[in-house]
């Protein structure tokens, strides 16, 4: 059995995902998608929200340009990249406007800013380029979802300090002093520091030198 | 030569196809868009005049309760007990703002106020749209003019208190609130 497992550790499919979860994590290792962490992670509501905008975008991104990644020229791959996530984001904002209307509002224009995440962008050139359809598939799913944990630590920290609920339900006591500078973008900068800081000592991601 | 025309083709081909998609995603998603924003300026009337209703009786609440009439190009929303609402819109810090405001039989205090659409910063300007800071307008006058306090506490029957680490957003929404009142009160009593 343990045998098995750690056989299983050595395929390329654990370690893609073990990659975007831990190891390469878009956030604290790439640092990238960093705008849009500190922006919308006041409230844990927004920030799944956006991770599961971003994951999707990611997804079908990664999926699209890497099963024509044999027929893009490589002098127009950028902009290759940027009209199919343009057309997945549009496609999900439409999507939320049609159906979910609340969650529409309350994402605002940072729907339409998915588009300039530079996670997706990162996995289009950096893995679906060159890799099949599966391993591509794999890679943006496990980065997907390795962004939009980081999104909720922080966001579930920042909205209980800052509004001392999670999620809008109270959690701390009606005596509770709201942190104001943590709902507003300087102390999510700080916060966001310490979380690479503690999360890079832990993954042990060295500096390139 | 070759490689030239390949890629040309490449980039027409894909934007035909992403295109198409949109279209087709547009026009399918339009009706249903169009339709929910019905609906919630509808519901958005209700609420600030008070008056309640379930999900699925908006339209039947709506019409039975309120009369849309139009005076000088203006649409206004009246109730049976002479209440006023009209929509109000204006630019924000980031984007438009809009939304819809119910006053008093006296014209002169807020009955309530609302907002459809914002663009500002979620979690800081955005949530001048929350239900929080939007029902301190009851019942405060409108006259000499709105004021939204931003560093200190609110005091007068006119001042209501801002929202901290909002003060642009909260001073935009000030002015818009004061120049469509005031435009619309005019229009009304021509």
């Amino acid at each position: 059995m343990f045998k098995k497992i750690k056989k299983l550790t050595y395929t390329r499919p654990f370690r893609i995902i073990i990659n975007g979860l831990w190891k390469d994590n878009p956030i604290f290792c790439m640092v990238l998608g960093i705008c849009s962490s500190l922006a919308i992670t006041n409230r844990v509501e927004n920030a799944i929200a956006m991770g599961l905008g971003v994951t999707f975008v990611t997804v079908a991104t990664s999926v699209i340009i890497s099963a024509m990644r044999n027929f893009i020229p490589s002098r127009v791959r950028m902009i290759t990249y940027m009209v199919v996530i343009s057309t997945f984001v549009i496609c999900v904002d439409q999507f939320l406007k049609a159906f979910f209307p609340t969650i529409s509002e309350a994402m605002g224009p940072y729907v339409g800013l998915i588009i300039t995440n530079c996670i997706v962008m990162g996995r289009a050139e950096g893995f679906a380029m060159k890799n099949p359809v599966v391993y591509s598939f794999l890679d943006a799913l496990s980065c997907g979802i390795g962004y939009t944990y980081t999104l909720l630590i922080i966001s579930i920290i920042r909205e209980i300090l800052a509004f001392g609920t999670i999620l809008r339900y109270r959690v701390m006591p009606q005596t509770w002093t709201n942190w104001v500078a943590l709902a507003m973008a300087p102390g999510a900068f700080v916060l966001l520091a310490l979380y690479l800081w503690i999360m890079r000592t832990l993954a042990k991601v060295e500096p390139e030198k | 030569m070759k490689e030239k025309i390949s890629i040309i083709l490449f980039v027409i081909v894909l934007g035909s196809i992403s295109s198409g998609l949109l279209v087709g995603i547009n026009s399918w998603t339009k009706p249903k868009v169009i339709k929910n924003k019905e609906l919630k300026l509808k519901s958005s009337i209700l609420d600030v005049f008070g008056i309640k209703y379930e999900k699925d009786t908006i339209e039947s609440v709506f019409s039975q309760n309120i009369e849309t009439f139009e005076k000088n190009g203006t649409v206004f929303y009246r109730t049976k007990t002479n209440e006023i609402a009209f929509k109000y819109s204006g630019s924000g810090l980031w984007g438009p703002i809009s939304g819809v405001i119910a006053l008093n039989p006296d014209l002169d205090t807020i009955k309530g106020i609302k907002i459809l659409h914002q663009e500002e910063t979620p979690g800081l300007g955005g949530r001048i749209a929350e239900q929080e800071f939007l029902s301190q307008f009851k019942n405060k006058k409108i006259t000499p003019k709105l004021v939204i306090v931003v560093k200190e506490k609110a005091k007068q029957e006119n001042e209501v208190d801002g929202i901290t680490g909002a003060t642009m957003t909260c001073k935009s929404f000030e002015e818009l609130l004061n120049k469509d009142i005031k435009e619309h009160l005019e229009c009304l009593k021509k």
